[in-house]
């Protein structure tokens, strides 16, 4: 059976063979010919395969189908901007644009509206209901900036929807910020358990009051040389018997010298301001 | 997030040292990244130990030299599938022979693998067992008949002029097959040393590094398995063959040591501002891997244990028994090379400024057991080559008379 399968090869080979003598050069060794056939069957195939497999226009751009980008290109847009909203619902535009929410569109809530500008009243885009579309920018995580609205969904109102409180169009909190806490939370922590829990914050930040509605816009003060330190820690310091109501005659502070004391560095290379280690 | 991964990514984090960016927390390039320069290093160098024999005219090696080739062809066939298990979709594979890209060194190692193993590698065994195959043919019976047929493409012709042009044909790959295994190995090099944001990695000295450490894993692997194959079929080690066998991996490693060593000492010339961190990994995460495996195990040990038992006048068990763990500890070594060129690569900071660490899966497809797998693979694939091409002089039909006494001393 296998000489039956095998004849046309044989054929060939005796065919080459013969063509080979006949031209009456040297014969070429029939290692050649085995290995020539495999190497073109390997050939044949790669040709075949590139024929069948490659896309049509791939190469054309760059490494890779050029025609990707022509389908991409026709695909139908899903979102339409916000300018689109503002032609039929100027009002709630208006209020969002002026208000915490400026920089978010329409459609980070509202889902993907083309359709809805295209056929107003036969597509209706998504109304968001429940915590969850707000607790994916406010939920809190430490990743995000300090000063970021945020709440731990267990703890803050649970159950109840965020709309019952809040205008999503304008989220202004329903009470203003008054406290530093509310946005500097671990360095209230801290400090509320240190030698200088007594002090507000302001003996030692000027904050101008626009920090609350702005806090990036107007950045309060920090100090920034020894001697601020010194008013109260010098050794020879007399520092002022209240201030800003607390009675400082009743506290121990610890003094040092400020000319010998930690050389040139300034205290808080060494101490953590908000919470000092010596008492 | 996939808890599961979440957890994971949580017992690195406690093991990060400094300040490193979020992405770098988990290596991205596994153990199977590590088992696959191990692979192709094994290829390369058994290759070159093979050609030794061909083209030098080193005949003491003549006992290992089909041996070699055949364990150049069993690594090379387990060699890319530790990449596809790690980027998945092994069925794409073949794309990047229709779409040839030269922009990309890692696409273009296709080419370089194809090239050495039908041009090279299969077609030095297939000129060299090719007279073998017809005889052993004339006398098969059953499976191997047909086995011995296929491979030797139907080939009839045992005349003193085609096993002539065999072993012209075996000669001239061979002469062409050098530097195509400096190539296949070179380029493994290549690839991390191209890798321009990695000061670990960056250095033109890498693929010189990794073609000294592919000869000497190849030399002392074809050392382990002609020590093994010879010891289970009870025949006598050929003494002559092993003590050759020695010295070259003796050689091989003082050149590899003394690269390593220019590199070192290159590095801490320059001083760049990679240097603290590059300190920090060797003597804190690498301290093992690095000082005490690869340095000392594994390079300086099987020095000091080759020459004491080359050239001194111990008994030729005694010599044997040191080959047999010089060599060992040399694989060890090498796997320890790769390790710490792979993982120790990824285990610091681009910021340079911090640490993290590799966590080995056990399952998984990336773990341990895949890893295993694939290291124990290329010995299954050799078992079942031995068995269709036996590599040993007493299977040939024209058989050189068995080693003498004296041959043996």
């Amino acid at each position: 059976m296998f000489k039956a399968l095998l004849k046309p090869i044989t054929d060939l080979r005796a065919w080459i063979r013969g063509w080979s003598g006949g031209l009456g050069r040297r014969k070429i060794p029939t290692q050649i010919i085995q290995l020539g056939v495999i190497f073109l069957a390997v050939g044949v195939g790669m040709f075949v395969m590139r024929q069948k497999f490659v896309p049509e226009t791939f190469g054309d751009l760059g490494h890779y189908r050029g025609a990707a980008v022509a389908a991409n290109a026709a695909l139908e847009p899903r979102y339409s901007g916000w300018q689109e909203c503002a032609i039929c619902h100027p009002d709630k535009v208006e209020t969002k644009n002026k208000s915490f929410h400026r920089t978010v569109s329409c459609e980070a809530c509202h889902g993907p509206a083309s359709d809805h500008a295209n056929r107003p009243m036969r597509l209706r885009p998504e109304l968001p209901v429940g915590r969850e579309p707000c607790l994916a920018c406010h939920r809190y995580l430490v990743s995000r900036p300090t000063g970021f609205p945020q709440v731990i969904e267990e703890r803050h109102n649970p159950v109840r929807a965020c709309t019952s409180c809040h205008d999503a169009h304008d989220p202004t909190p329903p009470e203003r910020i008054q406290e530093c806490s509310a946005c500097h939370n671990t360095i209230a922590r801290s400090k509320a358990v240190s030698p200088h829990a007594p002090l507000d914050c302001e003996v030692c930040h000027e904050a101008p009051a626009e920090h609350k509605v702005q806090p990036r816009a107007h950045v309060p003060k920090k100090p920034f040389e020894r001697e601020f330190c010194g008013t109260c820690h010098a050794r020879e310091a007399t520092p002022p018997e209240l201030i800003r109501g607390v009675d400082l005659t009743v506290y121990e502070i610890p003094r040092i010298d400020l000319t010998t004391h930690g050389g040139t560095f300034v205290c808080w290379q060494c101490h953590y301001q908000h919470s000092p280690e010596a008492r | 997030m996939d808890p599961e991964h979440l957890a994971q990514l949580e017992s690195a984090l406690g093991q990060v040292t400094g300040f490193i960016y979020p992405n770098e927390v988990e290596l991205h390039w596994s153990i199977l990244i590590v088992i696959y320069p191990y692979l192709t290093g094994l290829v390369a160098g058994a290759f070159i130990l093979a050609s030794l024999e061909r083209v030098f005219n080193v005949k003491e090696l003549q006992p290992t030299y089909r041996l070699a080739l055949l364990t150049a062809l069993a690594f090379l066939i387990v060699a890319p599938m530790p990449l596809q298990a790690h980027l998945g979709h092994p069925e794409r594979a073949f794309e990047i022979f229709l779409t040839p890209n030269s922009a990309s060194a890692m696409a273009m190692f296709g080419f370089v693998y194809a090239w050495y193993l039908m041009v090279v590698l299969l077609m030095e065994i297939w000129f060299d067992y090719r007279a073998d195959l017809v005889r052993w043919r004339q006398s098969d019976k059953g499976v191997m008949k047909l086995v011995h047929w296929v491979i030797s493409l139907g080939s009839r012709d045992i005349s003193p002029a085609a096993v002539a042009f065999d072993r012209k044909a075996v000669q001239f790959i061979t002469i062409v097959g050098i530097p195509s295994a400096f190539l296949l190995h070179g380029y493994v090099g290549f690839i991390f040393g191209s890798v321009k944001a990695n000061p670990w990695w960056s250095s033109v000295l890498m693929p010189i590094v990794f073609l000294f450490s592919a000869i000497v894993s190849g030399i002392s692997m074809v050392l382990l398995i002609y020590y093994v194959t010879t010891l289970l079929r009870r025949k006598a080690l050929d003494m002559k063959c092993l003590n050759t066998l020695a010295s070259f991996l003796l050689y091989t490693l003082i050149i590899d040591l003394s690269l390593e060593a220019l590199d070192f000492i290159h590095r801490l010339y320059e001083s760049e501002e990679s240097i603290e961190i590059l300190e920090q990994l060797i003597f804190g995460k690498l301290f093992l891997s690095l000082t005490i495996v690869q340095i000392l195990l594994g390079t300086i040990v099987p020095i000091v244990f080759l020459a004491a038992a080359r050239f001194s006048e111990l008994p030729n068990e005694m010599k044997r028994m040191i080959y047999f763990v010089a060599a060992v500890l040399v694989q060890v070594g090498i796997f320890s090379t790769r390790w710490n060129v792979v993982i120790g690569g990824q285990l610091f900071s681009k910021s340079l400024r911090g640490l993290t660490a590799y966590k080995l899966e056990f399952g998984g497809q990336e773990g341990l057991l895949v890893a295993v797998g694939l290291l124990v693979l290329p010995f299954v694939i050799l078992a079942l080559l031995l068995k269709i091409l036996p590599p040993w002089e007493d299977a040939t039909t024209d058989p050189d008379p068995e080693p003498s006494e004296a041959q043996l001393t």
